[in-house]
């Protein structure tokens, strides 16, 4: 279902991307950086409201060309998740892709509480975070 | 001091993410300070060897165990007293050498490891053989000299954590001279 999932940090500069298609990576390299500036939007204009709700989930950023819609997520410590779906099977509801989040989000956690991992740098050799994200895009593709 | 009066034989409960996350800041810091990984679970077993030799005392203080007969006595005691009172788990205890001195301890989860992922860089180091130290210095401190190592490690792709002990000889008590 998923067919890019993005780890954001803080400073706006990316922790994780991975797409389904390889081919098109660069394509998806855009979406994900456009995407960013309607999530410090919403960030900022129902900045209140998040903080009030404990509410992480940002819903839907925008619906764009080619079927593919764009979720975001944003954790206390203003990491950014990116997700860009394929929106052609509709089935997808919003909870879904809430608890697909809330499931990357743990999988972060654990990352980050691995010892050998230092906060700011790249996940690249964590194996339970990758194949977590594969179960994620692999499930309807 | 409320430290002393609150020392009984009852557990007290503290956070595993603290202690999982304090001895993986340990063993990364040691990665550091270390050249290569062989040195660091040298440093890592002697650490556990120094740590052994002072939590004997306490086990025996707090546990009410006697003195055990036999190794697969001692080998009960440390699966089912020792581990449980320090680490909250139960080894088992299996493949016992047909002469009696050798056995694994198999550990189905290892609380050191909870979040742990070996990068590919530290392919050689022993992450919990700090473990290892604490059997032998607590071991040796009761008159017996024993050698533990890893042999499965579920850090490394294992189903399980095995860690492999054997006992070497039993320490006699030199007396001083000119006593009998």
């Amino acid at each position: 279902m998923a067919v890019c999932v993005a780890v954001i940090a803080k400073e706006n500069y990316p922790l994780y991307i991975r797409s389904v298609p390889t081919e098109n990576e660069l394509k998806f390299h855009y979406m994900v950086h456009t995407s960013l500036d309607v999530v410090d939007e919403k960030i900022s204009a129902m900045g209140k409201a998040l903080v009030d709700q404990r509410e992480l989930y940002l819903g839907l950023l925008y619906p764009t060309e080619d079927y593919k819609k764009r979720y975001g997520y944003v954790t206390n410590s203003k990491v950014k998740f990116v997700m860009v779906v394929d929106s052609s099977n509709t089935a997808l509801r919003d909870n879904e892709i809430r608890s697909m989040f809330r499931k990357l989000h743990n999988s972060y956690t654990d990352v980050m509480c691995n010892p050998f991992y230092n906060p700011g740098d790249r996940i690249q050799s964590s194996r339970a975070f990758d194949s977590m994200v594969t179960s994620m895009m692999i499930q309807v593709c | 001091m409320s430290r002393q009066a609150n020392r009984g034989t009852e557990s007290k409960k503290m956070s595993s993410e603290l202690f999982t996350l304090t001895y993986g800041a340990l063993v990364t810091q040691l990665c550091k300070d270390y050249e290569n990984d062989e040195d660091v679970n040298k440093q890592l077993d002697k650490m556990g060897y120094n740590i052994g030799v002072r939590l004997i005392e306490d086990f025996l203080a707090r546990s009410n165990v006697g003195k055990c007969h036999d190794f697969r006595e001692t080998a009960d005691v440390i699966a089912k007293v020792a581990f449980k009172m320090y680490l909250g788990i139960t080894p088992s205890i299996t493949n016992w050498s047909p002469a009696g001195d050798e056995f694994s301890l198999i550990m189905e989860n290892n609380p050191l490891v909870d979040f742990v992922e070996l990068p590919d860089s530290h392919s050689s180091l022993i992450y919990s053989n700090l473990l290892c130290g604490v059997l032998r210095g607590a071991l040796e401190m009761v008159q017996m000299a024993v050698e533990a190592k890893f042999v499965q490690d579920a850090l490394k792709g294992d189903g399980v954590t095995e860690i492999r002990m054997r006992f070497i000889r039993r320490i006699e008590d030199n007396l001083p001279v000119g006593e009998e």
